[in-house]
């Protein structure tokens, strides 16, 4: 278990490492969630009046939205880099050690949600800025933990398949076809009461969905409810199957 | 230290990839396994380094089981894979350092090796470099740095010079040479360069679909083919007729016949040729080429394995997991290109783009040199 962690920490360290280097990444990283909230937030500016819209303003209804395209596009293609490790050999360099093959997963996983969580403190900074009500500290922190959860949930999925389907290009298929539909079927953008039946169903076992309405109540919202809790737990053991799932396939076959 | 008894090999494919392979290394020793492409050099060396269980055999590393203490196994060898596994991002210091963490060694001594390491490879000045910006040949040294961070008692080396030119081909010769005298390492390496397994092993074993076909040391295995071969082109139609000339004759020690070249074994060539010249003109079949050469590697795989070293069956039936999706693809639809192209995937398109950065490289050293010349002038 200690070397459990210890190898992860390891693995982790470098991947952060490799990160910092990439000035580029970086920078795009910081743009992107930004150019999500202000764009988004202006293009549906109008849909705030329509009868029965909940929040105040839409950026203010939208933020946990912006917190949730970020999770999803920075971590559904984690799985790439994956990819490009075992063909570089670099995997392989790690197999012939005794290093715990769990951990060389955890480190990718935890990796890209460690990502996700800066870009997701600049949006919350941006959206203090312009003015977002909040809850408090508090809110701010158990939002962050939702981050994390469905991170390490979608880069555990973008993992797993990698190793399944083992190229690259179908890879991103996947990745924005399970994202794009599952973030449309939330209410990441559009208030439930304003879905059709049907969505509004599919929106009951939906990750993204428990996600959004948890940040939502969390950050700008009182936290008491006893729906956001079973989210809570729905999002726990989403985190666990999926990172579950790409451990096991990737201990099968380096095996 | 390196033994294995009755090693099998089956793809889920349906590729035997290795056929009751039985191979006894001794300490201290530079072992060349030698064969074309598929013939399940990969393979064994992933079984050997566990990176992938046999389908029945046995295998021990320095008296550990493969299979059931793979830890310790792993422990006791280094591994430089093909593909050079290092990361790109990364300096070569912090590649080595990171490698003494996944063997789970303790920082101090991971410090004193990264320096011991850097000061044999001749890296130190480029040790906080990132690797991105080595050449073909550091890339190379650093990879083995790094596999031997443990200090390792077997080292296993797949296709070590692969892709590397000629100089950085020989100073890597000598630092295999080197670590096998001073560091006492035992090595084991496989490779399909002829001249590379006779320079380097102690003992080749030469290896056909799977199976060991001999092993012994590179000169009784070259004095097992005695004087010299000649080899006869001809008219492809001529081939059978002239085989049966020379079948019976008494000068004749030995024929192979391959693909429009027919290679005759003889005690005296420059006697030998002559007479054949003469008796095949007088039956009438005309001669396109010829040549004469001391027995080579060549002619002792040819006379083991029954092909030509060149014309061995390249099918690739060793590929790993990892192997197997950046050439085959998914699916079975693409099992069968992804084995004739065996060859081919040596050439990914991002290997291209980093042979264009060595080369580059290489070039910008180049320009240095003379600018150097000027100032030891001055």
């Amino acid at each position: 278990m200690i070397c459990l962690i210890s190898d992860t920490w390891y693995l982790f360290n470098k991947y952060v490492r490799i990160t910092l280097r990439m000035p580029m990444w970086a920078l795009f990283t910081i743009i992107q969630p930004l150019i999500w909230l202000l764009i988004f937030g202006q293009l549906f500016k109008n849909m705030a009046s329509l009868p029965g819209f909940p929040a105040g303003r839409y950026m203010d209804f939208f933020l946990p939205g912006a917190v949730i395209m970020t999770v999803l596009f920075g971590t559904s293609w984690s799985g790439v880099s994956l990819l490009r490790e075992i063909n570089f050999g670099t995997v392989e360099k790690m197999l012939v050690t005794p290093v715990s093959r769990i951990s060389i997963v955890m480190s990718r996983v935890i990796h890209s949600a460690f990502t996700v969580i800066i870009q997701c403190l600049i949006i919350f900074i941006v959206a203090l800025i312009f003015g977002v009500r909040v809850s408090g500290f508090s809110g701010m922190l158990l939002s962050l933990i939702v981050v994390f959860l469905l991170a390490v949930g979608f880069s555990g999925i973008s993992n797993g398949l990698a190793i399944w389907i083992k190229r690259e290009e179908p890879l991103v298929v996947m990745g924005n076809m399970m994202t794009l539909p599952l973030m449309f079927f939330s209410s990441a953008m559009v208030p439930k009461s304003f879905m059709p039946e049907w969505i509004r169903i599919i929106t009951m076992v939906n990750p993204i969905d428990y996600a959004v309405e948890a940040i939502r109540v969390f950050y700008t919202g009182v936290v008491s409810s006893e729906a956001v809790f079973a989210g809570f737990a729905f999002l726990v053991l989403f985190a666990l199957v999926s990172i579950s799932w790409a451990t096991e396939m990737f201990v099968n076959q380096s095996e | 230290m390196i033994k294995t008894e009755k090693l099998t090999k089956i793809y889920p494919s349906g590729t035997q990839a290795l056929d009751n392979l039985s191979i006894h290394v001794e300490e201290g020793e530079i072992f060349g396994f030698l064969g074309p492409n598929g013939a399940g050099k990969s393979t064994t060396i992933k079984i050997l380094t566990t990176l992938s269980r046999p389908t029945s055999g046995y295998a021990w590393i320095s008296g550990y089981n493969v299979q059931t203490e793979p830890n310790k196994v792993r422990c006791s060898i280094g591994y430089v894979a093909q593909e050079t596994g290092v990361d790109y991002f990364l300096s070569g210091r912090e590649n080595l350092v990171l490698q003494g963490r996944l063997y789970r060694m303790d920082s101090k001594t991971i410090s004193r090796r990264v320096e011991e390491l850097l000061e044999l490879f001749d890296l130190k000045d480029s040790a906080d470099a990132l690797v991105s910006n080595y050449s073909g040949g550091m890339r190379r040294k650093l990879d083995i740095a790094t596999a031997l961070i443990h200090n390792p008692k077997i080292l296993f080396l797949d296709e070590p010079t692969i892709g590397l030119d000629p100089h950085s081909r020989s100073s890597l010769w000598n630092f295999i040479r080197m670590l096998n005298k001073d560091l006492k390492v035992t090595l084991f390496l496989t490779t399909h360069y002829l001249d590379e397994a006779d320079k380097l092993s102690n003992r080749i074993g030469i290896l056909h679909k799977g199976s060991m076909k001999i092993v012994d040391t590179p000169e009784a295995l070259k004095d097992s083919i005695k004087g010299d071969s000649i080899t006869l082109s001809l008219n492809s139609g001529e081939k059978e007729k002239a085989n049966s000339i020379l079948k019976d004759n008494s000068i004749v020690k030995e024929l192979l016949c391959e693909d429009g070249h027919v290679r005759v074994y003889v005690n005296n060539g420059s006697e030998a040729i002559p007479a054949l010249m003469k008796l095949l003109t007088q039956h009438g079949i005309e001669i396109l080429s010829l040549t004469i050469s001391r027995p080579s590697l060549d002619d002792v795989y040819l006379k083991y394995s029954g092909v030509s070293f060149k014309e061995g069956d390249s099918s690739e039936g060793s590929n790993p997991w990892w192997a197997q999706w950046q050439k085959g693809g998914w699916g079975k639809k693409w099992k069968g290109e992804g084995k004739r192209e065996g060859e081919k995937s040596e050439e990914k398109p991002w290997e291209k783009w980093n042979n264009k950065q060595e080369e580059s490289w290489d070039k910008s050293k180049n320009q240095e040199e003379p600018w150097k010349k000027w100032q030891g002038k001055s």
